[in-house]
């Protein structure tokens, strides 16, 4: 079951079905667990191939020089490796303002030549030859290369796979978009990659914070089992706490997704999350993904606050006997004992502690841990 | 016309900044990740910004990129692909009445698949899919070519969302099982 669920998260995270919720989660797994990312990548093999049937449209030419433009910056000549001895066909360019015009291919009326991209990235031969791809410098020349594949075979897709019938079927060429883009795409495009750029950071960041308190943790010898932390994505947001007691500064400028939350990961070992904890500070919501083995028929998992601001750790509900819970932050808990407390997993009897505090073992435990205020944007 | 063994070894120049490596391999491979795109994505301007994220990042980790495990195109379309559904999701499923009206690109009739590249783990992938009941299969081609969420899925075929979510679920393990590793 515990594969199962994996399984179904990292394919459908691929596959792009998951709620945005979800797709955070699978976010803060695959910068914690390296399990969980290796999933992510067979899926992202198997799918990937789906690729194949997509017709090849040429992008505007503009887009080849922002990107040139971009990569200038850090892509210093001096660089890059002498022995390099590509089957150059544009001559390396020296200047970047420069390449734009030197580049004819790069006009719309590619689509009369021969159309490189739409040619066949993958062979069978390739395939049956997998140590070619490891041995570069047995290519002995871009006419060994670019030697025309036989698509002559026998394999036609039209007479032998119905799916790929259907699948093209869905790929009409003037078929309705599959759109969902609002009506102000221009906002949207001139945020969205700094945004990303934040996230990036902040993920690098926090990886790094996950190491540091999983050894904090194990040196005070609080909970036996392993610590290990991951706060997800963007920042708590002040502005969102109900009681306006933050007590982290806070550039004020920046700005906050309305989707901010906390994510932790509650965990053994490093290579098994066994539940993530999203705490929604907007919403006041706390939902938990059980990623591991259920309880057992007389058993559950019960969720704990546990925070000095309270003598003894709190009940936050059961967990674990559906795949996906969310419930109502109780009222009593301010934004800052959410963000500060730690967070419990203990076994229990059906039903939960009878006593409204743990009585089995604590087997998972996990903490928000908050992002540099003001990093990096 | 490029094949694997030669987009692998522009990825490993791109790893050492040979910006002219990056220059053919851009070549080689926009027009299929910018079809993916605007098949997800809808508007050419969005498409075209996160064409230049993609191959931003493929810029700088180049050299994680691991023959052993992935292709060079799957590679780097599970790049865009991701970014491209980052976005539609972050946004909010809007309706299907307030989606931009038809696109104008690709208004080619595509060749026949016939004519298409078929690599032995698409014809696996196939087989696989075939074996699916046809409405499950329809679910995972529309969400993987139109990246379209659960709450579409079931809005345009009118089906219940949670049939959808176990839909997709069972036939994803499905497909897992039927392919092996």
């Amino acid at each position: 079951m515990y594969d199962d669920d994996r399984d179904a998260l990292a394919a459908e995270y691929v596959l792009g079905t998951l709620s945005p919720d979800e797709r955070d989660q699978a976010e803060a797994m695959l910068a914690i667990d390296p399990g969980f990312a290796e999933i992510v990548r067979v899926w992202e093999r198997r799918l990937g191939e789906l690729n194949v049937m997509v017709e090849a449209v040429e992008p505007p030419p503009d887009v080849w020089d922002k990107i040139r433009t971009e990569i200038g910056g850090d892509a210093p000549r001096s660089a890059i490796e002498p022995e390099s001895s590509l089957p150059v066909e544009p001559a390396p360019q020296t200047a970047p303002d420069a390449a734009a015009e030197e580049t004819p291919d790069m006009t719309p009326e590619v689509k009369s030549e021969p159309d490189l991209s739409s040619a066949p990235m993958l062979t069978l031969d390739d395939l049956a030859a997998p140590q070619d791809l490891h041995e570069p410098q047995d290519l002995d020349g871009p006419q060994h290369l670019d030697e025309p594949q036989d698509l002559d075979g026998p394999q036609d897709l039209d007479e032998s796979s119905p799916v790929a019938a259907l699948a093209s079927s869905l790929l009409p060429p003037d078929g309705e978009p599959a759109s969902q883009i609002p009506a102000a795409p221009d906002a949207a495009v001139s945020v969205t990659p700094r945004a990303k750029v934040e996230r990036s950071a902040d993920i690098v960041y926090l990886a790094r914070d996950a190491r540091r308190w999983r050894g904090y943790t194990a040196a005070i010898g609080a909970i036996a089992a392993l610590l290990a932390i991951y706060i997800g994505i963007e920042q708590f947001a002040p502005a969102l706490n109900p009681l306006g007691r933050m007590s982290q500064p806070v550039v004020a400028s920046r700005t906050q997704p309305p989707g901010s939350r906390l994510v932790a990961v509650l965990q053994q070992e490093p290579t098994a999350p066994a539940f993530l904890l999203t705490v929604d500070p907007q919403n006041r919501t706390l939902t938990v993904r059980t990623v591991t083995a259920s309880a057992g028929a007389d058993r559950n998992y019960e969720l704990w606050l546990i925070s000095s601001k309270y003598t003894s750790p709190r009940s936050l509900g059961l967990v674990g006997g559906e795949q996906f819970t969310t419930r109502p932050i109780p009222a009593d808990f301010d934004a800052e004992t959410l963000r500060t407390a730690s967070y419990a997993v203990s076994l229990e009897p059906a039903g939960g502690s009878p006593k409204g505090v743990p009585t089995g073992p604590i087997l998972f435990t996990g903490k928000m841990v908050e992002s540099l205020p003001g990093s990096p944007s | 016309m490029l094949m694997q063994t030669e987009l692998v070894w522009l990825l490993g120049a791109v790893a050492k900044r040979d910006e002219a490596a990056f220059e053919r391999l851009y070549e080689a491979t926009r027009a299929k990740l910018y079809g993916v795109l605007l098949r997800i994505l809808g508007r050419p301007a969005l498409a075209e910004e996160v064409m230049q994220e993609t191959y931003l990042k493929v810029w700088t980790m180049a050299d994680q990129f691991d023959p052993a495990i992935a292709s060079p195109i799957t590679w780097m379309v599970a790049m865009a692909r991701n970014r491209a559904i980052d976005i539609v999701r972050k946004r909010g499923d809007l309706s299907i009445e307030d989606e931009p009206e038809a696109l104008e690109v690709a208004s080619e009739a595509p060749p026949p698949l016939a004519r298409r590249e078929m690599t032995e783990e698409l014809k696996r992938l196939l087989s696989c899919l075939g074996k699916l009941d046809p409405e499950k299969q329809r679910i995972v081609l529309l969400a993987y070519y139109s990246g379209w969420s659960r709450d579409q899925l079931a809005q345009k075929l009118d089906i219940p969302v949670n049939t959808i979510k176990t839909w997709l679920r069972r036939s994803l393990l499905e497909i897992r099982e039927c392919m092996g590793n």
